[in-house]
């Protein structure tokens, strides 16, 4: 048979051909054969990565302009910004591993939160716009390479490490990057791949 | 065994678009629905994953061996690798934060590498064994690959916020390079690794693993 067959998947794991178009609001489908996740199908799920995506740029924003850490010694205090962690290290030297940091740290998840709302905007209004598939090919590939949760973990294990030698306290950016994380995460979880480019391809058969 | 009695889309002469999931007949160039390059398989799936190994390989000794940072207190300066930065911890008493270190930065990476080379090696020679654990082993192996970025960033950190004049300073070392390079390196080949050739051996026919 080769005409291709609208409601099923191939389970992106193992290529098992699967039945999805029975699916109902709120469910959503393994492979039975590998257990690998195929799709969700969510309530209002344009609306709540809109909403996150947006919380999430400002978490980004007050986590970039406030103290992030504070460390004194001796009388000695030096502050850092999150903007700084990249920064200092392409000063010592190394601008491959500062362009990595920023990269996994701020621009891919700043960039991946701009691209879930040019591409949900325009379905939750169903208007069409010309840049839509593009995001939709990129932002499933791009969230991959996002280590804001990571990042948390490097902050935590940092703080004990020097905690010994001076006293370390958390700035308002560190709080508004715990939330940054948090949104992210969510923003991410709301937006599925499949039910996305159906809902795309409805889209452009309804406007030409 | 392991039932195969599933209907997989190759089968069906049917192509799964890797960007939007569409179906499409196979030998089609182009996705219809997102314009993506369409292939049944990943291209070269097994070439590429051994050579971004081998290359991770070859990253993962400078890792080891030269020092992550550096810390100059009052004129002195002591070097630490991330072996050493694991010991330190333990004598500093943070069993907690040494087991994540020790997890992150050195069985993570080099059981990824393992794991890697055996999948590769399980799908080379045709292997039938429990392909649910296998896709398993690589889900698992794809997930972690990121958390050992966590000493990369121990180090951005440090380093942005320990300088206190002649007093302290945290300065990097080139291991970070090399072992943010391992960690990327080792990504990269997990995600050009296609499981779906893990599959493609219980049905037994030709070798789609170059299509």
């Amino acid at each position: 048979m080769n005409e291709s067959e609208p409601g099923s998947i191939a389970c992106h794991a193992c290529d098992l051909l699967v039945e999805v178009s029975s699916l109902k609001t709120g469910q959503s489908a393994i492979c039975p054969r590998c257990g690998h996740f195929l799709t969700a199908k969510r309530q209002d799920a344009h609306s709540k990565v809109l909403s996150y995506s947006l919380a999430a740029l400002v978490a980004l924003l007050v986590a970039i302009s406030f103290p992030f850490l504070s460390f004194s010694s001796g009388g000695l205090e030096s502050v850092m910004t999150l903007p700084q962690t990249p920064r200092m290290i392409w000063e010592y030297g190394l601008p491959a591993v500062a362009i990595m940091v920023a990269a996994f740290i701020i621009l891919i998840p700043a960039a991946t939160l701009l691209m879930l709302l040019f591409l949900c905007l325009p379905l939750h209004f169903g208007r069409w716009a010309p840049w839509i598939k593009t995001m939709g090919r990129w932002v499933f590939h791009l969230q991959n390479w996002a280590m804001v949760e990571v990042f948390i973990i490097g902050v935590i294990v940092s703080l004990v490490k020097i905690a010994k030698m001076a006293t370390v306290s958390l700035g308002l950016s560190f709080w508004g990057y715990v939330a940054f994380s948090i949104l992210f995460t969510l923003a991410i979880a709301a937006l599925d791949r499949y039910q996305v480019w159906t809902e795309i391809e409805a889209l452009e058969t309804t406007h030409g | 065994m392991v039932d195969t009695h599933g209907v997989t889309a190759r089968s069906r002469g049917l192509a799964s678009c890797h960007a939007c999931l569409k179906l499409v007949p196979v030998g089609t160039h182009h996705c219809p629905r997102c314009g993506s390059p369409m292939h049944l398989r990943e291209v070269d799936s097994l070439q590429r994953c051994v050579a971004l190994l081998i290359t991770a390989c070859i990253l993962y000794i400078p890792a080891n061996l030269l020092p992550i940072m550096y810390t100059d207190q009052l004129g002195s300066t002591e070097a630490s690798t991330i072996i050493g930065g694991v010991v330190l911890l333990i004598k500093l008493g943070s069993i907690p934060i040494a087991a994540i270190i020790f997890i992150a930065s050195v069985m993570v990476p080099s059981g990824k590498l393992i794991a890697m080379f055996y999948l590769v090696w399980s799908v080379r020679s045709k292997s039938q064994l429990s392909p649910r654990q296998r896709t398993l082993l690589y889900r698992t192996t794809e997930f972690m690959g990121k958390w050992s970025m966590v000493d990369v960033f121990v180090v951005a950190i440090l380093v942005a916020l320990v300088h206190l004049g002649g007093l302290l300073v945290i300065r990097p070392g080139y291991a970070a390079l090399s072992f943010a390079g391992v960690v990327i390196v080792t990504m990269i080949a997990a995600e050009v690794f296609d499981s779906r050739l893990i599959w493609d051996a219980l049905e037994g026919d030709s070798d789609y693993s170059k299509t």
